[in-house]
């Protein structure tokens, strides 16, 4: 874990709110260990803002390094504006990696809202593997979707109104095609509505899954106990004082659905 | 990156009977127990870390959301989440024997008697704690100190309790949630307390206007950082103007210039607190930063500026 000092490459809007944001980022990307690690971002020197925002990494190729992100406030705004070149300090690479994606899984990769990065990356991640996965992405109309629906290479859509892909909640997709696979894993990240009504499922009908969970972070490495998670005592964590909480950034963002649970 | 520099003595400053490298401290709750952050910081180089708070027993802490960012600053509601003493005594004290730098136990409890055994605990093992600061300004935990320090007598009877426990350094943390703040730093003073530290967090309140939801899980929580800076400044000159012992001063501290108002103010040595979160080398970089700024002044050293402000009335 390290803070870096970063040069921007790229900052384009690829839907409607959502924009990729490409870095120089040697160090971070030296340590990187794979898809669902997060970097906290300091998107500006100034202190009206004093905390770091967590985005998850969507891809990193060589020494560069990508996130995704959705505009929903002026934090998010100003990153919007800024410009190739700009200097933007990093933290990280942090947090645990999916994992027990191989070809003996058919894994189900699952994202929404702002939880796009970590499941787009993973999707990279089995293409470049060889393994045979289908993509569920859901979003409340056409302009936030910027993949294409393709059933028949297994990449399902959905949107609130219907204007592109399947009307409904991810929820839709995953359950026409959940018993036409073997051996089926899940992977998801999302609003956390979405993963509650994915961990519910995954419990009920005992699939195993790992959901990368959002927390408000004050600082992301475990000084300030802020981003904690209701978890079942069942998993003892690194990073758990008793037996309540996980602190998302170290012990997370990756949790198997059973160990967890949203109030 | 870490930066080599020689650390100038004229900057280290005492209190009570101990002598600190250098008045930059790094505040209860944001610094851990003092062994998660040297990954990424030169912690040898901070004249002291105050751990967060340890109570008797282990405690959870409050559940989420304990976390928010609010303008120019955040509230947090942790709700003390620690391990408790008797495995912060098996865990943490001996990795302290490998850290030089200075290390000061937060101490919080519930009522007179937790606090006493805690302190009684650490007494009865070796250990190398410099001191203890002696949360009794946590705005987050029900039955917290709170009680304590809101009131001055009760202030002064914990003060002297713990001071006959113990000869290491005394520090009550005074909370900006009361009506007199001084009044409540003259009863640590008088019984017995080597500094006082002023000002643990403001109660607050923040509520996500599109849900109508509150934002803390607890609904009030503790606001820290920069929005807090000039309360504290304020609170440090009324202590400063009345108390003789040391003041440490704490709130929303992020660069030197902002170290050298409390100083001015009237503080002895001065804690970083949210500025951590963002980058746990803020006080490693404040201590060059200050070293050159003391140079370039017309001060000797900080001890000269202690209390130094100029009023204009």
């Amino acid at each position: 874990m390290i803070i870096e000092k970063t040069i921007i490459q790229s900052n384009n809007q690829i839907a409607e709110n959502i924009w990729k944001m490409q870095f120089e980022s040697p160090q971070i990307a030296e340590e990187y260990a794979g898809a669902g690690q997060f970097v906290n971002i300091l998107p500006n020197d100034d202190w009206n803002h004093p905390l770091r925002r967590p985005m998850s990494i969507a891809s990193v190729e060589d020494s560069t390094l990508s996130i995704i992100y959705k505009i929903f406030g002026d934090v998010t705004e100003a990153l919007s504006k800024k410009k190739v070149g700009d200097a933007i300090e990093l933290l990280g690479p942090i947090g645990n990696v999916f994992t027990k994606w191989d070809s003996n899984v058919f894994p189900i990769l699952i994202g929404g809202g702002v939880g796009l990065a970590p499941i787009l990356n993973l999707k990279d991640q089995c293409h470049v593997a060889d393994i045979d996965y289908a993509t569920i992405i859901g979003a409340k109309n056409s302009n936030e979707q910027f993949i294409d629906h393709d059933p028949e290479n297994k990449i399902y859509l959905t949107t609130d109104d219907g204007s592109i892909g399947e009307t409904g909640t991810v929820m839709v997709p995953l359950d026409k095609i959940i018993t036409k696979i073997d051996n089926p894993h899940i992977y998801a990240c999302g609003p956390e509505p979405m993963l509650k009504a994915i961990h519910d499922f995954a419990l009920k009908n005992e699939i195993p899954t790992q959901l990368s969970v959002e927390s408000y972070m004050g600082c992301g490495i475990g000084l300030c106990q802020g981003c904690v998670i209701n978890k079942n005592n069942k998993a003892p964590k690194e990073h758990s004082y008793h037996e309540k909480y996980s602190l998302v950034c170290l012990d997370g963002p990756i949790y198997e659905a059973e160990d967890i649970y949203f109030a | 990156m870490k930066r080599k520099i020689s650390i100038l003595p004229k900057n280290s400053i005492e209190i009570g009977q101990v002598s600190f490298n250098n008045p930059i401290w790094v505040a209860s709750g944001t610094f851990g127990y003092g062994t998660e952050a040297p990954e990424l910081v030169d912690v040898e180089k901070l004249g002291a870390i105050v751990t967060k708070s340890i109570t008797l027993h282990p405690r959870e802490g409050n559940p989420p959301p304990r976390i928010v960012e609010t303008s120019s600053g955040m509230i947090n509601s942790i709700g003390l989440a620690n391990i408790g003493v008797d495995k912060y005594i098996d865990e943490m004290l001996p990795i302290y024997k490998n850290v030089s730098t200075k290390i000061i136990m937060n101490v919080a409890g519930t009522d007179l008697m937790e606090y006493v055994e805690i302190i009684e605990k650490i007494e009865s093992v070796s250990s190398d704690l410099v001191g203890f600061e002696i949360n009794i300004s946590c705005p987050n935990v029900k039955k917290g100190g709170m009680e304590f320090g809101v009131d001055n007598s009760m202030t002064a009877e914990l003060t002297s309790e713990l001071r006959k426990r113990t000869d290491r350094l005394l520090i009550m943390k005074l909370s900006p949630n009361v009506s007199d703040i001084v009044s409540i730093g003259m009863g640590a003073q008088d019984a017995g307390a080597d500094a006082v530290s002023a000002i643990n967090t403001v109660v607050g309140m923040s509520i996500d206007s599109n849900s109508g939801k509150s934002n803390i899980y607890t609904t009030y929580g503790g606001l820290s950082g920069p929005a807090i800076k000039p309360i504290g400044l304020a609170a440090v000159h009324k202590l400063y103007q009345k108390l003789s012992i040391p003041i440490i001063g704490i709130g929303g501290i992020v660069s030197s210039n902002d170290v050298m108002e409390y100083i001015l103010a009237g503080a002895s040595a001065v804690q970083i607190g949210t500025a951590n979160y963002r980058d746990p080398g803020t006080g490693e970089g404040i201590i060059d930063e200050l070293n050159q700024t003391v140079e370039n002044s017309k001060w000797d050293s900080v001890k000269d500026m202690v209390g130094k402000a100029k009023l204009l009335s």
